[in-house]
């Protein structure tokens, strides 16, 4: 089996605020407060707009369901909201702490693959 | 003189991979691997195409033992996935291009290879060695991901060996049931050996309750090799439930149930790479039920949802991959906030994201729909196929929230966890690059998807851009967005949290573990109890012996002679008796 070690080459820390890449410049308001808290508007704004287009444009071959307008925005929503809701009851009835089954648990080492180096290589 | 155009291009790749385990492991040679890892692929496309052009439908036949086999058939069906998986190899190839390691080089093409092989195979028998070689190669990949992987790795090894054994035996009665023919067209379920068949085809597909490898091993692999584990084996189990199984009734429910639990899974689950791995089986639900429906449109639909599917599961895995690489950990909880340091990435995991919850102008707006269409166009027929509709678009929202929101999101956007890394390495960004360019290309309305639908089995009529599909699956994408924002704002949105959820593989990774050593224990007390047992009972025999025949015992003392003739006579009739009795 192999094994991996960190690799003795010494990494350049990175500065938080210095270090961002040169692409992710021109987005960096995305992580604006402002911007996450008024977001919702987007879809929110999106799916007022689909479902009224829905209303010109039915479904050519509806479902039972196709009868009630916005009907794939209301699966969407409510399925979307039991998917979450059901968080809580699954987290408490199946979780276990990482290290439940004794084998070591997924990959996290403190430090990147990228500076481990594999003994057979 | 040797035909190549009737040997199974299969057979190329895995060559290819017994190649490259004897090349010498140095820094020129390991060029010449590499080179190999990906024109092997391109090479067995090549040669796919030239025997499909050349008209040959059958070829490469064997008699062995009086039975015979086809080791090649290339039509409209096996054609599609033999190129998919020359595609996905080079893919793979590409983005392995960084890793050293020989092991993974080789696996990978043997692995491949099988898959091509085991697509492209005409009889059972062939399918079942491709099919096992399939699980023996892909092994490998899973224990590259160091030592915690070796115990998924056994499970998984045992789990896939299995598999073949069950196929293999049920082959065995199909082909009783079919006159001693091993030809490997519909087999439906009208016997046992249909029934094991398709319980093979189970495990590696990820059946309800035969699922949990893929969660188990898929996550503890390498990264490389997770990427290139995701695409070949359940994909070739899709191949041959389209192949033997269209049309049956039961696997519309079994898709219906796999497209639907994962989803709640994916939610809890903090590995990213887990939940990738939960989203892949909530995917081949969706093509299970197409073929569990088995018209034209469905078959097209799962045909091309299959395409689609492994190229935009694999740009998720590679950006996943990537994020691993760097930061060294794909979990939720301590990401976030990276696309400040990995815009590349974060854009490919965006369009990955986009094309499996089938955004207009991703890749599987244009497949899916055909999935569930046909489901609802058979519904008319058949009113309980609405709750199987109804089931899928249910499942159409988990996907949103799985794949198109949770992964990106807690990887790349979230809150900022400060971690400062460099952006993917080159091949790593080529090859999540042109997966991506793949996903637009292939939806794509003027050109694009019509190049993947003249791919399909069938004629593909379907039009996918049409107003009400694209408003009411935008309707459906908006309002999950929605609602994903209106639970983060109130807080009722779960935060990650560090641990192991357990899943159906809890009954023998825990239940039965605890069995075997419950039973293990209770053996050793039982022997224990007996060595007493027998120990005091050889101790009592010993002693009534050694009081009887001892130089002490009672046979020692002195004895009138006339007791002794009396005995000695005794013991003559009673052997006497025995010899008389015994001739």
């Amino acid at each position: 089996m192999s094994l991996i070690k960190k690799s003795s080459q010494q990494v350049k820390p990175f500065d938080k605020e210095r270090d961002i890449h040169p692409f992710a410049i021109p987005f960096l308001w995305l992580g604006n407060k402002k911007v996450i808290k008024n977001f919702i508007w987007i879809p929110f704004s999106g799916l007022i707009l689909m479902i009224l287009i829905g209303l010109l444009y039915p479904q050519k071959h509806p479902a039972p369901w196709d009868v009630i307008p916005g009907s794939w925005a209301l699966i969407g929503f409510f399925s979307y909201c039991l998917i979450v809701l059901c968080a809580k009851p699954l987290t408490s009835l199946l979780a276990q702490p990482e290290d439940y089954y004794g084998e070591g648990g997924l990959l996290d080492p403190e430090f990147s693959v990228e500076n481990m180096v594999d003994e057979n290589d | 003189m040797i035909d190549f155009l009737q040997i199974n291009p299969g057979i190329w790749l895995i060559l290819s991979g017994l190649i490259c385990t004897i090349i010498p492991h140095t820094p020129f040679t390991q060029l010449y691997r590499k080179c190999l890892v990906v024109c092997a692929p391109i090479f067995t496309a090549f040669m796919i195409t030239q025997i499909f052009t050349s008209d040959i439908a059958i070829g490469g036949l064997i008699s062995i033992a009086g039975i015979e086999l086809t080791t090649l058939r290339i039509d409209n069906l096996s054609m599609v996935w033999g190129y998919l998986f020359c595609l996905i190899g080079i893919l793979n190839g590409i983005y392995g291009l960084h890793e050293k390691c020989k092991i993974t080089d080789s696996a990978a093409l043997i692995y491949s290879g099988a898959a091509v092989a085991g697509v492209l195979s005409g009889d059972l028998l062939t399918l079942f060695l491709f099919w096992e070689l399939t699980a023996i190669s892909s092994v490998f990949l899973v224990w590259r991901g160091g030592e915690h992987a070796y115990a998924a790795g056994v499970r998984y090894l045992a789990l896939h060996v299995l598999s073949g054994v069950i196929l293999l035996i049920g082959a065995v009665i199909h082909a009783k049931f079919n006159g001693g023919s091993y030809a490997f067209n519909h087999i439906g379920l009208q016997n046992l050996g249909g029934w094991l068949i398709l319980l093979a085809i189970g495990i590696k597909c990820g059946f309800p309750f035969l699922h949990m490898w893929m969660q188990d091993a898929y996550p503890k692999a390498s990264i490389t090799g997770t990427v290139i584990l995701s695409a070949f084996t359940t994909k070739m189990a899709i191949y041959t439930l389209a192949r033997g199984y269209v049309g049956t009734d039961i696997l519309i429910y079994i898709g219906a149930v796999m497209t639907c639990f994962p989803v709640f899974f994916a939610l809890v689950e903090n590995d990213l790479r887990r939940v990738l791995s939960f989203s892949l089986n909530n995917q081949l639900g969706f093509m299970v039920c197409g073929i569990g429906i088995g018209t034209e449109l469905a078959i097209n639909g799962v045909v091309g949802q299959v395409f689609v599917h492994v190229i935009f599961k694999s740009l998720l895995f590679m950006s996943i991959g990537a994020v691993i690489y760097r930061v060294g950990t794909a979990k939720a909880s301590e990401l976030g906030g990276l696309f400040r340091s990995m815009p590349i990435t974060a854009l490919f995991c965006l369009i990955g994201a986009g094309s499996i919850a089938a955004f207009p102008l991703l890749a599987a707006f244009v497949t899916k729909a055909m999935i569930i269409s046909s489901v609802i166009y058979e519904a008319h027929h058949n009113s309980v196929l609405y709750l199987i509709a109804a089931m899928l678009l249910f499942a159409s929202a988990g996907v949103m929230e799985h794949s198109g929101i949770k992964v990106p999101y807690f990887t790349f956007f979230s809150h900022d966890s400060g971690r400062r890394v460099k952006e993917a390495p080159w091949n790593m960004l080529v090859a999540m690059g042109l997966a991506a360019s793949l996903c637009i290309f292939l939806a794509f309305p003027w050109g694009g998807y019509q190049m993947l639908y003249n791919l399909l089995p069938y004629e593909a009529n379907y039009k996918p851009y049409t107003v009400d599909h694209v408003v009411f699956q935008l309707q459906l994408l908006f309002a999950a967005i929605t609602a994903f924002c209106l639970l983060k704002k109130s807080g009722l949105y779960p935060a990650e949290k560090r641990s192991e959820i357990l899943d159906f593989d809890w009954f023998y990774r825990k239940c039965g573990f605890d069995l075997l050593k419950s039973i293990n224990l209770g053996w050793n007390t039982l022997d224990a109890k007996i060595s007493n047992i027998t120990r005091s009972a050889y101790g009592s025999v010993n002693k009534c012996l050694y009081g009887v025949f001892s130089p002490i015992g009672s046979f020692s003392k002195a004895a009138p002679s006339g007791l002794a003739s009396v005995m000695t006579a005794a013991m003559l009739i009673l052997v006497l008796i025995i010899v008389y009795f015994v001739r």
